[in-house]
């Protein structure tokens, strides 16, 4: 595999601007973010443990044959055209001779945690993004390590030695940027963008590029002809709220020019928690959907016991024949870890939801929100007698399955139950 | 189909009726309106399959026929259309023509027979009162009606006939309200139904201040209100009402006497610096002195004070602002007495010497 040598772009200040550079001084009025993206990551760590499949197109998720989705490609895999979410099928069209893997998600969290332990050394203001992406705080190291392009250079060297896995790295005045930035060079590379650097870093890239734009906000953009950054800044704030709303279009607006949050939140906990599978087969009936949203229900709370985190808002997902996939949000009235009401506010979403009655390919459920309720808004119909027992029922239930492993022990649900 | 009407005329009963007709339709002909006329009159119907809302108006009738037209484009030609005008309606083939003056307009149409009609009311029992009185039991309770919760029971309004009282009790499972009148109806049997919110408002809506009677007719899945200008039909939500005489606070030991409206401006105040979000303040009751508090997240600050009459331990409590704002706005007359126990306790709103209107609020740990 390639070492330190993939590509350093740096979009560096001018020699002619009034202020030089002056890295001795830790004043200044931006911070210096780093946005850190392993590359490839899961097929990276099998690479790295089975080096038979190193320079072969590697693929995780499902296997060939059977439905689902390509978790990760190895950038082997990506010149066949092969990219996450892409259903499997697909992926096997296009690339029949590559290495089809099952997920090891133990081994990606190993191998991360270690990834986070590296990063902790260059500072510690770490965020964890997901799995495979950390934000870092890089600000005032310059007189530690020098220039932000030597930051760059030593966080990926650092992983790199220690772990043999490559990863990008942008650094810049912001979160947005510093993303941009690690997509920019990907893989194996390391942008830095300066402060005076940022509009004209900005002004090419596609709109697509932009953070929260879908295809539906897509849409819009190509019917207003906006295709770049640049025509964005100087398409009429006015016209743009009437198509998109105030919010969005600020938003849209704040992002091209190049502002966006710099607040790095160490010790950032997972967002959510999630659980979804493929159906073999499509399934009509709502029977069977009710059953595997109840044992996915049960597998998220169980990791949100663990874990010990409640959530106030539940997601379920649906994707139909021809990959369809609509996702349905409530929230509730107070943080849930218990599968009951989960698997109760999914299963309303998914009656009420208008969803299109369409065979299913694939369910999955989530919570999230965590927020740390300051203010919490009594029931007039809770029993809290019945919560206690629920409580120790739970935890029960969460013992006997880290004895004796999963589905040994289950809630009896009633199939017919709320619906 | 052919016939002509006044503007004015055309208008009232398309605003009606408008109502019910949602925006996105399930079913292409839910977005069209039901015109039936016959040589007395036309009677003009708009459902969701929940609702039904059908009024009538006598009207210069050419040629009788049934026809469904596009709800919200008849509504908005008509709106448009200059107020002295004359509308002409014909009916041929699959298109309605709509003129007026020098206006002309085609509008696709659906056959009368694909517009779905409510069931028959089985059962039903019948009885009546005044519009004024239904008007209200709803004005009352509606704010408490739950929004899509997953206790699909709470969101709707729930209405109790028999034992010679007429009751209407509404909950979010947050606070309840509960309004009853003697029942002019001679009921003996019990009886609870649960009609969704969405009926419940487009009913508020159409209801008003007036003694003249209105017929209800109650069957095993629907509900009938007949006024003189309109008749509204709603499905009944199919659930238990939760047992709402067990949360209504028996053990208030805290009697707490306040001027109303002074009471509902200083938490109006109040409620400016709470948190958005939550909506939490802090009550804090002692000898002839109700302190109210509220900060949020800026840690700004407000604070109001004044007398009341309460006499015995002090105690300190929060509240959702909005809560205690909607029954304190509902309830009428000059004083308000609001029952207290303990912080973790529900408290009881109502008009002393009247317990015609009943609000319970349950607090928040702030």
């Amino acid at each position: 595999m390639s070492r330190i040598s993939g590509a350093c772009l740096i979009f560096h200040m001018d020699t002619q601007s009034e202020s030089l550079p002056n890295h001795k001084s830790p004043q200044r009025d931006h911070r210096w973010i780093a946005h850190v993206d392993l590359d490839a990551f899961f097929a990276s760590c099998e690479q790295r443990e089975y080096p038979e499949y190193r320079g072969r197109p590697v693929i995780i998720g499902a296997l060939p044959g059977h439905r689902g989705v390509v978790a990760a490609a190895s950038y082997e895999a990506r010149k066949f055209g092969v990219h996450s979410a892409m259903p499997i099928s697909e992926a096997a069209r296009r690339c029949p001779d590559a290495v089809y893997l099952r997920p090891d998600m133990a081994k990606y969290r190993r191998v991360s945690k270690q990834i986070f332990k590296i990063l902790e050394t260059i500072t510690p203001v770490v965020e964890t993004a997901s799995i495979d992406e950390a934000y870092l705080d890089v600000s005032g190291l310059e007189r530690l390590m020098g220039p932000p392009e030597v930051i760059g250079r030593t966080i990926r060297q650092r992983i790199c030695e220690q772990t043999g896995l490559t990863a990008s790295v942008g650094i810049g005045p912001n979160r947005l940027i510093a993303k941009l930035g690690s997509e920019f060079c990907k893989p194996d590379g390391l942008t830095v963008i300066y402060p005076d650097k940022v509009s004209g870093f900005l002004a090419p890239m596609p709109v697509s590029n932009l953070r929260g734009l879908g295809h539906q906000t897509g849409k819009i953009f190509n019917t207003l002809g906006i295709r770049t950054i640049a025509q964005l800044r100087n398409f009429p704030l006015s016209l743009l709220e009437e198509h998109l709303g105030g919010k969005a279009a600020a938003n849209f607006r704040r992002q091209a020019f190049g502002t966006a949050s710099d607040r790095v939140m160490p010790g950032q906990r997972r967002k959510s928690i999630s659980k979804e599978t493929t159906f073999e087969n499509d399934i009509r009936d709502n029977d069977i959907l009710h059953d595997v949203l109840r044992r996915l229900a049960a597998d998220v709370a169980m990791t949100a016991r663990r874990e010990g985190l409640s959530g106030s808002i539940v997601t379920l997902k649906i994707r139909y024949t021809g990959f369809e996939t609509h996702t349905r949000q409530q929230k509730r009235q107070a943080p849930t870890q218990d599968e009951r009401e989960i698997l109760k506010t999914a299963w309303s979403l998914y009656l009420d939801g208008k969803l299109p009655r369409k065979p299913v390919r694939l369910i999955g459920v989530g919570i999230s929100d965590w927020g740390k309720e300051k203010a919490v808004q009594t029931d007039l119909f809770d029993q809290p007698k019945q919560r206690e027992l629920d409580q120790r029922l739970l935890k029960t239930i969460d013992n006997v399955t880290g004895k004796f492993g999963k589905g040994m022990l289950q809630l009896g649900l009633s199939r017919n139950d709320d619906k | 189909m052919k016939l002509s009407i006044q503007r004015e005329e055309l208008l009232t009963p398309l605003q009606q009726v408008i109502g019910v007709v949602e925006r996105r339709q399930t079913l292409p002909v839910l977005g069209n309106i039901l015109l039936d006329a016959d040589e007395k009159g036309i009677t003009f119907t708009a459902t969701d399959l929940e609702v039904e809302l059908q009024t009538r108006i006598a009207a210069k009738v050419e040629t009788p026929g049934k026809i469904t037209i596009p709800a919200r484009k008849i509504l908005d030609i008509c709106r448009t259309l200059p107020e002295t005008a004359t509308i002409e309606i014909t009916v041929s083939k699959e298109r309605a023509r709509i003129q007026s003056g020098k206006s002309r307009f085609q509008l696709s149409t659906l056959p009368a027979s694909d517009f779905p009609a409510v069931e028959k009311i089985s059962q039903a029992k019948e009885f009546s009162v005044s519009q004024a009185t239904l008007k209200t039991l709803i004005d009352r309770t509606i704010f408490a009606m739950a929004q899509q919760d997953v206790r699909y029971y709470l969101n709707g309004l729930m209405l109790e006939t028999g034992k010679s009282v007429l009751r209407a009790v509404a909950t979010d499972g947050h606070r309840l309200a509960l309004c009853e009148f003697e029942s002019e109806t001679g009921e003996s049997e019990e009886q609870q139904i649960i009609i969704p919110r969405k009926g419940v408002q487009e009913l508020h809506r159409l209801l008003v201040e007036s003694d003249d009677p209105v017929n209800i007719e109650i069957g095993s899945n629907h509900i009938r209100v007949t006024t003189p200008v309109i008749r509204f039909t709603s499905k009944l939500i199919d659930g238990r009402f939760p047992d709402y005489q067990r949360v209504i606070p028996k053990d208030g030991d805290k009697r707490v006497l306040a001027d109303r409206e002074k009471m509902r401006q200083a938490l109006l105040r109040t409620s400016i610096l709470s948190n958005e979000k939550y909506r939490g303040i802090r009550l804090g009751i002692s000898n002839k002195l109700l302190k109210i508090q509220a900060h949020n997240p800026e840690q700004e600050e407000a604070e109001e004070e004044f007398e009341i009459d309460y006499n015995g331990d002090s105690l300190e409590i929060g509240f959702n602002v909005t809560y205690l704002l909607d029954a304190l706005s509902a309830l009428s007359g000059d004083h308000v007495e609001v029952v207290l126990h303990d912080a973790n306790s529900s408290c009881l709103i109502e008009e002393p010497g009247s317990n015609q209107c009943r609000y319970v609020v349950m607090p928040m740990r702030l």
